[in-house]
């Protein structure tokens, strides 16, 4: 049969995979995909409890994945000082014109949908902030398949081609232009395949499921759909070669503020979500508050809305905070984009809480003179340096937070 | 009246995507549809009769949900992957004409249930008594051109027709007669182009303007700059409704053969027997990703070029 040239021949994941000594897990129900593909080697010393619990929560199940991302940077980093990943600079095979122009055009992309979004990157170096336009991309894309103005035509079948897509850019053959970005993304950074199959998933869950019993199950969705997106960013963005901090730790943060920033979303859009019939919030807690979907729908805030409201904002608060622990970590021209970011999306609690809660019929926004104003707060923390101290651990211990 | 060949739609399970992707959907103008149970047991009940009837009763109106899973035996997907130009590459030539004709019926015939499906919808709106709202692809009223004007309707028409022509007559009337009486009872303004010229201390030649040279250039620089502008926001606007990812274009570069169309197909040489004759050439294959195009769909906006595609957006054509 015929050869293909190959663009890009990234093989990094595919040998970090196999590296590592797989002990999987048993699970005995095991519906989901993280399940089956996740082996790692170190033990986790948290964990050996959960193994005993046939059932696990979200949070254990995504701290695999969390730990799998450390391994893998640490495999990447390994690699790269002993030389045998030979960085793909000057490849024959590539097309440099053409993945020139694919960066060109995630840089539009991404500067029309998101311009916040966009003006922080530019904080970055462009090496870093064009990997992260390219993988920007890639989400939007699979957003706006299943929830874009022609979403209407995609179908189970569709989204199944996507991820052959996917699969077949992270083996060097992207189908177009904005795959080929993406597929040099991956084979320049250790970003995970299954943080993009896990985002299609959340996707597919957003299309059939309006509903969430518990947190436990709003968290799996937040993680499916922002969380990952956190994980993905920080081999990009790159963590301070001083840092002593663990990487689990750092990996652990970008989660956190990928939860965070999807909660704040979802406490933001409670109205709007819920005319297209969609409620986010965990349907026990609403219970607990004696609240119903009716309320919601109806509208109106009351004190129970207040004080529901209120325990929300806490924990999503609390996420911040967890999250502001592994900023620091990060290599410094990523940090400054990061804080700002953090502190700005931080403001739209704020902001929730001065409509007096209401956010059925007000859309909390940041001002622009807030805005300006976290720019110089951000850029005076980004100033700090990465933590001297002993490694700290952050696992999640939301389980432990008792909602009141 | 033409018979047009049915083809038998298998019923599946109700798709997820079917009941729920209405809902989550962000954009206003698209309504939830009624997937009524009723209608996919009608549909399965007359799914093996082979000719349909042009009826508004026809069976033939499985939601569209169901229709993208199961148009085919291979199973059409509508989003372009590694394996899907398979789909209708193994057609002869006539085949391919008689497809293209037959699908080109149907979309014909669609279409007209449609409008006919529109008009029993507005019924039913009318008996139950729902106020009709914005239906889709509708645009009832369209963006002024001109910047900071509001939206054009058939009823603010005449309002704009109005304070243009109030505008028009009040300018007339100021320069024709304002001015001069003004001018001539109570001494105001009369500033002739001589002491205007030499106000601003430009060069003295430019008062001896004509003074009809000088009304019509002025006129003319006004109405030039205002066309540009509309022109400029005119663009802005079309540009809005174009997809970004594609640019209008509908189609993206296909990375496989990197836009060229081609693979070039790589033979190991042997470098042992027949080691001095010269290399030949290396042979090239049509890219399968692209048939040769260059191009692949733009999945944003399925080869239409717009932000949000309809079912009457012609495709673009790839070799154009």
């Amino acid at each position: 049969m015929s050869a293909v040239l190959c663009v890009v021949c990234p093989k990094e994941n595919a040998h970090s995979l196999l590296s590592l000594m797989p002990r999987n897990y048993c699970r005995c129900s095991s519906s989901n995909k993280l399940s089956s593909k996740l082996s790692f080697s170190s033990g986790v010393t948290a964990y050996s409890s959960a193994v005993a619990n046939p059932s696990r929560s979200a949070e254990e199940r995504v701290y695999e994945v969390v730990l799998k991302q450390a391994d893998l940077m640490r495999e990447h980093r390994r690699k790269t000082a002993m030389d045998l990943e030979k960085p793909i600079e000057n490849d024959g095979n590539t097309n440099w014109n053409l993945l020139n122009e694919a960066f060109g055009r995630c840089r539009e992309v991404t500067a029309e949908y998101a311009k916040t979004f966009y003006l922080g990157t530019l904080l970055m170096t462009p090496e870093r902030r064009r990997a992260i336009w390219a993988i920007d991309v890639w989400c939007r894309r699979t957003d706006e398949l299943v929830d874009g103005p022609n979403a209407m035509h995609i179908t189970p079948k569709a989204l199944e081609i996507w991820e052959t897509r996917l699969t077949d850019l992270f083996e060097g053959q992207p189908y177009d232009m904005y795959d080929a970005a993406l597929s040099y993304t991956v084979s320049k950074y250790p970003v995970d395949i299954q943080l993009f199959k896990d985002m299609i998933e959340g996707m597919k869950l957003d299309l059939r499921k309006s509903r969430y019993k518990n947190f436990d199950e709003l968290y799996l969705y937040c993680y499916y759909v922002a969380g990952t997106v956190g994980l993905m960013s920080v081999p990009v963005m790159g963590i301070a070669p001083e840092s002593k901090a663990s990487i689990d730790s750092v990996y652990n943060a970008a989660l956190a503020l990928g939860i965070a920033n999807q909660l704040t979303n979802i406490l933001r859009d409670v109205g709007e979500d819920a005319i297209r019939g969609r409620i986010y919030l965990p349907q026990d807690e609403l219970a607990q508050a004696g609240l119903s979907d009716d309320d919601i729908f109806r509208g109106i805030v009351t004190d129970k809305w207040r004080s529901f409201m209120k325990g929300q904002i806490k924990r999503a608060r609390m996420f911040y905070d967890e999250a502001e622990k592994g900023v620091s970590e990060l290599n410094f021209t990523s940090r400054w984009a990061v804080w700002a970011s953090l502190l700005l999306y931080r403001q739209i609690l704020d902001a929730i809480e001065a409509n007096d809660y209401n956010n059925f019929t007000k859309r909390a926004y940041v001002a622009k003179a807030h805005k300006l104003a976290s720019l110089p707060v951000a850029y005076a923390r980004a100033l700090m340096r990465p933590s001297k101290l002993a490694k700290f651990e952050l696992g999640p211990k939301m389980n432990q937070i008792i909602y009141k | 009246m033409i018979r047009v060949l049915a083809v038998s739609y298998p019923i599946n399970p109700p798709c997820p995507y079917g009941v729920h992707n209405w809902t989550c959907s962000r954009f206003p103008h698209v309504k939830p549809k009624l997937n009524s149970r009723s209608w996919r047991a009608r549909a399965s009940s007359d799914a093996d009769s082979s000719s349909s009837s042009s009826s508004s009763s026809s069976p033939f109106a499985p939601s569209i949900d169901s229709d993208p899973t199961d148009k085919n035996a291979s199973g059409f997907c509508i989003i372009e992957g590694p394996e899907t130009v398979q789909d209708f590459a193994k057609m002869e030539l006539l085949e391919i004409q008689d497809n293209i004709r037959s699908r080109r019926n149907k979309i014909f015939l669609h279409m007209e249930e449609v409008r006919r499906l529109r008009i029993q919808q507005r019924l039913r709106n009318a008996e139950l008594g729902i106020s009709k709202e914005v239906q889709e692809n509708e645009l009832p009223n369209f963006p002024s051109f001109i910047p900071f004007l509001p939206p054009l309707t058939s009823e603010n028409l005449k309002q704009y027709y109005v304070s243009c022509f109030s505008l028009i007559a009040g300018i007339i009337i100021f320069g024709g007669l304002l001015a001069p009486t003004l001018e001539l009872k109570l001494g105001i303004g009369g500033t002739s182009y001589e002491d205007f010229i030499r106000s601003m201390h430009l060069p003295m030649q430019l008062s001896q303007v004509d003074p009809i040279v000088a009304s019509f250039s002025g006129g003319a620089v006004g109405v030039i700059s205002a066309l540009m502008v509309v022109e400029i926001n005119n663009v802005k606007q079309q540009e809005h409704k174009r997809c970004k990812y594609c640019l209008g274009t509908g189609y993206l570069a296909c990375a496989r053969c990197s836009s060229t169309g081609a693979l070039v197909l790589i033979e190991p040489v042997s470098t042992i027997s027949g080691g001095d004759q010269p290399l030949s050439p290396p042979k090239t294959e049509r890219c399968s990703n692209c048939s040769g195009s260059g191009k692949v769909m733009c999945p944003t906006c399925l080869c239409t070029g717009m932000a949000m595609a309809s079912e009457h957006d012609p495709r673009i054509d790839p070799f154009d």
